[in-house]
C-alpha cells in the first residue's frame, strides 16, 4: 500500500533493483508476505487465544466450551499451514511438537496418562522436557474431548489442568519463536524475498521449495483421508487412526488446509503460483482451478463428521470420491504443474536407497 | 546452528551477485577447476544420464543410459568409470570420462543384481561390486570383475556375510572391503522390503579374498539399516544409516568405527538427528580438514562435523540434497531440485557459493576425480 510519496519512491527504488524484473522472485515475494507470513500470524494469534482460554477455564473464568472452541481454531490454524511448511517449522522435531499424528499405538492417550502419574504437579519446564507426544495439540484434544475425560469434574480438572495450561505455552513459546524466525534480519520472509542468501541460491529455488511444500501437503491431506478410510491397510476403515477424531475436527482440517493451498495457487492478488503460467498454459491454469473447486464443494457438502461417515458404504463412497479429488489436485500439482513451471520436485528424498 | 557465523550467499550486494555469477569458478582453486564431477543425473523429461562436469561448469559428457544408475566409480588410473545400476537393476555403464563414449553395458548374471555401489581395486585390475542373490532374495554377494582389454569380465563372487549389501569401501591399506550390510531383503525387480520386522544389518570387514575379519552391529536398532559409508585417511569408517521404525524414534542415524574400535553412534544432538527423519544419503570425509559431511534429503539439510571432537560446524537447509564429495576447499554438493553448492570450510565460517552447474536432477551420490 503506497502510503506516501516516500514510500513510493522506495519502492520505486527497490523494484529498479531487481529489474530486469524476475518473475519468480515477484511471486515468491507476494506469497511469502501475502500469503505465508498471514497464516503463521494467525496460528501465533490462535495459540495466544488457546493459551489464554486453558488459563481462564482453569482458573474458572471460562467454560469448557471456550476453550474447546479456541482448540479447535488453533487446530485449524495449524491446519492451514500444512501446504505452507518452508522454512523453520518444518525443520527439526518442530511440526512434531505441535501435532502427534499418525498415533498408530494411541501414544497421546497413554504418554500422557503416564506423565501426570510421576508428576503430579507438572510445570511449563517440565513439558519442555518431555516427550513430543505430550507437548502439542494432540495431547490437549485429549485433555479436551476425550470421552474418559470430564473436565467439568473438580477432581479431574484438578489432575489435568496443569498439562493443558502448560501445553498452551508450550506452542504459544513455539509459534512466537517461528514468527521470530520468520522476521528476523536474513529470516525465512527475507529469503522469500531477495536472493541469494543463506537457504536459497536464486528464486527458482525458493519457488521451487514453495512447489515442493504445496504438493507435500496435498499428499498429507490425501494419507490424513486415506489412512481412516483403510486405502494402506486393504480397504478396513480406521477411524481411530484418523487426525484430530476425537474433536470431530478431521474433515475442517481438511478444508483449513485445501483453503491455504489453494492461496499458494492464486496469491492473496492474483499474484500467487497461478501467475507464473503464460496465457498458452491457460488450460492448464484452468484445469487446476476447477480441481481445487471440486474439492471444496464436496467438502463443503459434508454434513457429518468423518466417523459418522465412516460407519456405513454411502458415507464411505462419498469420503472416497473425495479422496480421488484431492488425488487429482494432487497430481496435477505433481507433475503438471511442476512440468509448465519448469521445476524439479527431486527425486533423492523418496529414493530409498 | 551456527547460521550467524554462517555468512553464506547471504550479504552479497547485486554487483557482487553478478560478479559471483559471473566468476564463481575464480572461486575454485586451480586443482578444484580441473576436477572432474561423475555423477548420475536425470534431464526433464526422466531419461536418465551418466554426466561429468568440471566444477567451473563446462561439461565434459553426458551419455543417456537405459536405466538409472546410484554410484560412480573411477578407475584409477583409466579415464574410465562405471555408473553403477541402481537396485534392483541389472545392468551398469562403463563410461569413457573423455568423451562419455559407452565402452561397455555390463550386465550382472542370472539371478543377481546390482545395488548401486562398487569399487575398483587399486591395481586397477579388479572391480567388486554389491548384489543381490535373488534365489535367496537379500543373500549379499560381491560380484568379481576383471578389467582386460578395457572390458569388464565376471570373475567370480564372495558373500558379503550378510543381507541386502548396500556401499563398499576399501580400507587405506586397499586391500581390506568394509561393507555396509543394510539387513533388508528384496526381490528381484522389486523395491519392496520383505523383512522389516526380521532385518539383520550388519557392517563387515572383509578382505578381498571374501575373509570375514569383523561383523558389528548397532546395538539394540534391529530396523537400522547401514547403507552408506566413508572411510578417512587414518581408517576411521563412518556410516550412515536409513532407520526403517517409527518416524519419532530415537535411531543411531551415524555411526563411526574408530581404528581398532567398536562401530558405535557418532553423538548427535537430539535436534539434528530429528531433523534427519531417519534418513541418511550421502556421506563424505575430507581428510586435510578431518571433516565430515552428510546429505540428508528427507530433512533436506546437510551437515558438517569435526571428525574428531564430533563439533558441528554446519547445519543449513539445502533441499533434496544428494551427492558430497571433497575438494581442497571444503565439499561439493548437488541437489535434486537447487543449485549445486562449494562449501568452502578452510576458515571458521563456512561460505557457500553456488556453482554454475546444471541446477536440480542430479541423483544420490556424486564422485569427483
Amino acid at each position: 500500500m503506497l502510503r506516501t510519496p516516500l514510500t513510493a519512491a522506495l519502492l520505486a527504488l527497490a523494484l529498479s533493483a531487481c529489474s530486469p524484473s524476475d518473475p519468480l522472485q515477484k511471486t515468491s515475494s507476494a506469497l511469502a508476505s501475502g500469503v505465508l507470513l498471514p497464516a503463521y500470524n494467525h496460528w501465533l494469534s490462535a495459540d495466544q487465544q488457546l493459551a489464554a482460554s486453558s488459563q481462564a477455564f482453569c482458573n474458572a473464568n471460562a467454560d469448557l466450551a471456550a476453550t474447546r472452541l479456541a482448540w479447535l481454531n488453533a487446530q485449524s490454524a495449524w491446519s492451514a499451514l500444512q501446504p505452507l511448511l518452508v522454512g523453520p517449522l518444518s525443520e527439526g522435531n518442530r511440526a512434531w511438537q505441535v501435532q502427534f499424528w499418525p498415533d498408530k499405538k494411541n501414544l497421546v492417550a497413554r504418554q500422557v496418562e503416564a506423565l501426570l502419574q510421576s508428576k503430579t504437579a507438572l510445570t511449563p519446564a517440565d513439558l519442555d522436557k518431555a516427550s513430543v507426544v505430550v507437548q502439542g495439540l494432540s495431547a490437549s484434544e485429549y485433555l479436551l474431548f476425550d470421552t474418559n475425560i470430564d473436565l467439568t469434574q473438580a477432581a479431574q480438572k484438578n489432575r489435568y489442568c496443569p498439562l493443558l495450561i502448560a501445553i498452551g505455552t508450550h506452542q504459544q513459546a513455539l509459534a512466537s519463536d517461528i514468527l521470530g524466525q520468520w522476521q528476523s534480519a536474513d529470516g525465512m520472509l527475507a529469503q522469500l524475498q531477495s536472493f541469494p542468501n543463506t537457504r536459497y541460491a536464486d528464486s527458482q529455488e525458493a519457488i521451487t521449495d514453495l512447489l515442493r511444500t504445496q504438493v507435500t501437503g496435498l499428499e498429507g491431506m490425501k494419507k490424513k483421508l486415506g489412512t481412516p478410510l483403510g486405502r494402506q491397510s486393504k480397504g478396513q476403515p480406521q477411524p481411530f487412526q484418523a487426525e484430530a477424531w476425537r474433536s470431530n475436527a478431521s474433515l475442517s482440517n481438511l478444508s483449513a488446509s485445501l483453503n491455504a493451498a489453494e492461496q499458494l495457487w492464486l496469491g492473496s492478488q492474483a499474484d500467487g503460483l497461478r501467475s507464473l503460467l503464460s496465457s498458452q498454459q491457460g488450460e492448464l491454469a484452468n484445469r487446476i482451478d476447477n480441481a481445487y473447486q471440486n474439492s471444496r464443494l464436496q467438502l463443503a457438502a459434508q454434513q457429518k463428521s468423518l466417523s459418522q461417515l465412516l460407519a456405513d458404504d454411502a458415507g464411505r463412497q462419498q469420503l472416497n470420491a473425495l479422496y480421488d479429488s484431492l488425488n487429482t489436485l494432487h497430481r496435477l500439482h505433481e507433475s503438471e504443474l511442476a512440468k509448465a513451471l519448469g521445476i524439479q520436485l527431486g527425486f533423492n528424498a523418496n529414493d530409498g536407497d | 546452528m551456527n547460521r550467524r557465523n554462517f555468512l553464506g550467499l547471504a550479504g552479497l550486494s547485486l554487483g557482487t551477485l553478478a560478479a559471483a555469477a559471473a566468476f564463481s569458478g575464480w572461486t575454485l582453486s586451480r586443482q578444484s577447476r580441473q576436477t572432474l564431477l561423475l555423477s548420475a543425473r536425470n534431464d526433464a523429461d526422466g531419461r536418465h544420464l551418466a554426466v561429468g562436469y568440471r566444477l567451473d561448469g563446462t561439461q565434459v559428457f553426458s551419455t543417456q543410459v537405459s536405466e538409472r544408475c546410484h554410484d560412480v566409480v573411477a578407475h584409477p588410473s583409466l579415464p574410465l568409470a562405471l555408473f553403477v545400476g541402481r537396485r534392483p537393476s541389472t545392468q551398469s555403464y562403463l563410461i569413457d570420462c573423455r568423451d562419455g563414449r559407452l565402452v561397455q553395458t555390463l550386465h550382472s548374471p542370472i539371478d543377481r543384481h546390482f545395488y548401486g555401489h562398487a569399487v575398483f581395486h587399486h591395481s586397477g585390475d579388479w572391480l567388486y561390486s554389491t548384489e543381490n542373490d535373488t534365489r535367496d532374495p537379500g543373500r549379499g554377494v560381491l560380484g568379481v570383475y576383471r578389467l582386460q582389454d578395457g572390458q569388464l569380465q565376471r570373475h567370480s563372487e564372495l558373500s558379503t556375510h550378510g543381507i541386502g549389501p548396500h556401499q563398499l569401501l576399501w580400507l587405506p591399506d586397499g586391500e581390506t572391503l568394509v561393507v555396509a550390510n543394510g539387513g533388508i531383503r528384496t526381490e528381484a525387480d522389486s523395491r519392496e522390503a520383505l523383512n522389516l520386522d526380521a532385518m539383520e544389518s550388519s557392517l563387515v570387514l572383509m578382505d578381498r579374498d571374501g575373509r570375514l575379519l569383523s561383523k558389528e552391529q548397532l546395538a539394540a536398532q534391529q530396523m537400522n539399516s547401514i547403507r552408506h559409508l566413508a572411510v578417512a585417511a587414518d581408517g576411521t569408517v563412518v556410516s550412515g544409516q536409513q532407520y526403517q521404525g517409527g518416524p519419532s524414534d530415537s535411531a543411531a542415524l551415524l555411526a563411526i568405527k574408530r581404528p581398532g574400535q567398536p562401530l558405535q553412534a557418532f553423538p548427535l544432538a537430539d535436534g539434528q538427528r530429528q531433523a534427519m527423519q531417519q534418513y541418511c544419503a550421502s556421506l563424505a570425509i575430507h581428510d586435510e580438514l578431518r571433516l565430515l559431511a552428510l546429505t540428508a534429503p528427507r530433512g533436506n539439510r546437510l551437515f558438517i562435523w569435526d571428525l574428531d571432537s564430533a563439533a558441528v560446524r554446519l547445519d543449513v537447509p539445502l533441499a533434496d540434497c544428494a551427492g558430497v564429495g571433497a575438494v581442497p576447499e571444503g565439499f561439493v554438493v548437488s541437489s535434486g531440485t537447487g543449485r549445486c553448492r562449494l562449501y568452502d570450510c578452510r576458515s571458521p565460517q563456512v561460505i557457500a557459493t553456488a556453482l554454475q552447474l546444471p541446477a536440480g536432477l542430479w541423483d544420490n551420490h556424486l564422485r569427483l576425480s
